[in-house]
């Protein structure tokens, strides 16, 4: 269940909350504005709502439904936005808590004794203040590529040397046919939005696919030796 | 040595007829129809249309209203709205649309509370390897035909959507059709055949139909906008069949001696709560002398009494419309649909071909008419003539198809009377008198006493309205029996087990998985399906 309130420091003055609380799930939605800082570790997809239907741009954490291989590497890799938002809500303006997480309890402190916000939540109302409008900028992004007909499912098909096989459906990444056959007015309009770069950081982060893979591989076959 | 040959070659009279390019398509009509072989034919020539050597024009009179019962659709109309497209958002927003997954046929056997199969519109698992009949009648253990081979009537039951909203625009889970509100499909269809398909569209009363000395139709008089010339002609004048059947002669077949029915009775009924259910399924209920419709559309049911009137008068179909509607059918509007059951004699002749209700009619028991529209319409359009010289080469092809899709029709109809076990009426007795089943189907259901229907059984062609499985879900949802031969099953036996085993976790999956019919086609309303 979730109990999401506003945040205020009179009554949430003694909250503490774990900055690196891993969020056990295998796809979670990014923005724009950090593809160039993903791109270095996950697999950036597009994907459906599955309430809405609706596009949306996520990074790929693992391979089974609550597999996040990078949950054990802390704050050594940079982290989606969203993971490291933690409890946290956008509210308006105004920040809000889920006080039902997991992540409440220890940790950080979120408010100094004289009730200023410390570090640590004002780093969460900077992180805010670009994830807001970065997720307007990325729904524009994905709703533009839509529209020119640049996306395209993507199988991912991967066996592990345990024997296991998995196969992920509902993910979409860029079509490079259809955009190469773009016509010219259309290139320099992605170029001058930004857009173009973005789209090649999405196809250059697919070679992470094959490196998660081995990441999960070298588990498995952990798991099995340990029982062995 | 070779001497050069010289033909008399009238080149002048080769250029004025019968080399003359067909480009100019004119359709007459705007409906359901109209609107549909105008959209299909304007699509698949769009290239020459907007070079400017091809125009489709579709006329239509401004004071005829169209019939717009239709509402029930074949998964057909997918592939056709993709292809001329139409957006299914758009279709849904814009025409009350709902998913259709097969038809619920109840009381059709023996008349009971509990009697009802369904006639679902995916194949049987494997339906390509193996043919599971034999296996379900050898098992016994009681299930149905259909859910023991498919997934469709436990959607159904459950008043399931086939697909979820993150599946793509015209994909399934489970293959689907529509049901649709026919008096806002046609507008529909004429904002998107006019503004994006480069269809012209005259509104004018035709007067007159002015004629070559072949026969050929040359132009139209209308009293609003002049003369229409064209090069082909798509009558799609409703009943009235003003350019096949009055102008051309062309005589109508009547079929009224092997389906019954030639009245309905129509009304529309709204729902106790915005919220309530709304049926995946078309819902046909056997009565005395004919079966009621009941399609559930986002905004309302359309409800509806087919009956003989030869066997009930029109007093007793009203009160027996009214025991299935209930006591609000006081408010509401009852109307009288006369239903002439047959076609024409040919359906394209001299440089006219009829599609719609122009070309012929048959009660909607299995939602025929916007299917065969639909695919008279492609065959004009992948077939369209050259020149006036291959015309009737191509109408000759139409109407061999065409006459034989009728036909096909007019069996698949028939069967779900003829298998019936009830005696309750002179209607049902007579249905299953052999007198009235055309020969080709008693031969096929005595073939079919030994053998069941698969593969190989005379339904040869590329598109069939009523693929053998339609054929399997009627014949073993009636409680027909075909003898088995073990030694003939043994072979496939371990893959049929197999399969329906698959079927039941598939069936479970999906069941667990899809959202409701009235679920989803609000969500299609408020966020819309992706393209993708």
């Amino acid at each position: 269940m979730t109990n999401i309130v506003v945040l205020n420091n009179t009554e949430h003055r003694g909250l503490r909350v774990q900055p690196l609380g891993a969020e056990k799930r295998n796809f979670i939605g990014v923005i724009v504005n950090e593809f160039s800082h993903l791109a270095l570790h996950y697999p950036i997809l597009f994907s459906k709502d599955a309430d809405t239907g609706t596009f949306y741009c996520g990074a790929m954490l693992g391979f089974d439904l609550e597999e996040n291989l990078f949950a054990a590497d802390g704050a050594k890799v940079y982290r989606p936005l969203n993971l490291q938002r933690g409890p946290f809500f956008a509210a308006g303006t105004e920040l809000a808590i889920d006080l039902d997480s997991p992540s409440v309890g220890s940790g950080e402190a979120l408010f100094e004794a004289s009730g200023e916000p410390t570090a640590y939540l004002k780093s969460m109302l900077g992180l805010f203040r670009d994830l807001v409008p970065g997720i307007e900028r990325t729904r524009i992004f994905t709703e533009t590529l839509l529209g020119l007909k640049l996306i395209e499912p993507i199988d991912i098909k991967v066996s592990f040397d345990d024997g296991s096989a998995r196969s992920l459906a509902g993910l979409y990444t860029i079509n490079r046919e259809a955009l190469r056959e773009l016509p010219d007015a259309e290139v320099l309009n992605l170029f001058r939005r930004g857009y173009l770069e973005l789209i090649y950081l999405m196809t250059a982060s697919l070679k992470q696919v094959s490196i998660l893979a081995n990441k999960k591989n070298s588990r498995l076959l952990e798991g099995v030796t340990g029982l062995s | 040595m070779a001497a050069p040959l010289f033909f008399d070659y009238d080149v002048n009279n080769q250029r004025g007829t019968s080399m003359q390019p067909i480009k100019d398509i004119v359709v007459v009509g705007g409906g359901t129809a109209g609107w549909l072989a105008a959209s299909v034919i304007a699509a698949r020539h769009q290239t020459r249309i907007k070079a400017g050597s091809f125009s489709v024009t579709l006329v239509e009179s401004p004071s005829v209203a169209i019939i717009g019962v239709g509402e029930g659709t074949w998964p057909t109309i997918r592939s056709t709205l993709k292809k001329i497209g139409v957006s299914e958002t758009d279709f849904f927003r814009e025409c009350d649309a709902s998913f259709k997954q097969g038809g619920k046929f109840a009381r059709w056997t023996t008349g009971e509370d509990n009697d009802f199969y369904y006639h679902p519109l995916v194949l049987p698992q494997g339906f390509h390897e193996v043919n599971l009949v034999p296996h379900w009648l050898a098992a016994e253990d009681g299930r149905s035909f259909c859910d023991a081979v498919c997934e469709q009537g436990a959607l159904c039951d459950d008043g399931l959507a086939p697909k979820t909203i993150a599946t793509a625009e015209y994909e399934g889970a489970a293959n689907y059709a529509y049901h649709l509100d026919a008096g806002k499909f046609a507008p529909f269809l004429e904002r998107h055949a006019t503004k994006m398909l480069g269809v012209r569209h005259i509104q004018a009363d035709v007067t007159a139909v002015k004629q070559k000395d072949n026969g050929d139709i040359e132009s139209l008089q209308t009293a609003q906008a002049g003369t229409v010339t064209g090069d082909l002609f798509v009558d799609c004048t409703g009943f009235a069949s003003l350019l096949l059947g009055k102008t051309l002669g062309v005589p109508f077949k009547d079929c009224s001696d092997v389906l019954f029915a030639d009245t309905a009775l129509a009304v529309q009924v709204p729902y106790d709560r915005p919220d309530a259910p709304m049926a995946s399924q078309t819902n046909a209920t056997a009565q005395k002398a004919g079966w009621i419709w009941d399609i559930g559309l986002p905004s309302r049911r359309g409800v509806g009494h087919v009956y003989s009137s030869r066997y009930m008068s029109e007093e007793q179909a009203q009160e027996t419309l009214a025991a299935y509607v209930g006591p609000k059918i006081k408010d509401l509007k009852v109307r009288k649909i006369p239903i002439r059951s047959g076609h024409r004699a040919t359906f394209w002749k001299n440089n006219c071909v009829a599609v719609g209700l122009a070309a012929g009619f048959l009660e909607p028991l299995e939602s025929s008419a916007i299917v065969l529209g639909e695919l008279s319409a492609k065959l004009i359009a992948e077939q369209m003539p050259a020149n006036r010289e291959v015309m009737d080469i191509v109408a000759d092809r139409f109407n061999e198809v065409t006459l034989y899709r009728w036909g096909r029709i007019i069996d698949f109809l028939k069967l779900h009377y003829c298998l019936t076990k009830r005696t309750d009426s002179q209607f049902w007795i007579d249905n299953a008198d052999p007198a009235s089943i055309p020969e080709r189907l008693q031969k096929l259901l005595k073939v079919w006493r030994y053998r069941s229907p698969w593969f190989f059984d005379e339904f040869d062609r590329l598109e069939e309205v009523f693929p053998a499985a339609s054929y399997q879900y009627v014949l073993y949802g009636m409680g027909f029996r075909t003898e088995i031969d073990v030694d003939e099953t043994a072979p496939t036996a371990r893959l049929a087990a197999q399969l329906m085993r698959q079927n039941s976790v598939m069936t479970a999956r999906m069941r667990a998985e899809l959202p409701s019919n009235r679920t989803l086609v609000e969500k299609i309303r408020t966020f819309g399906l992706q393209p993708i």
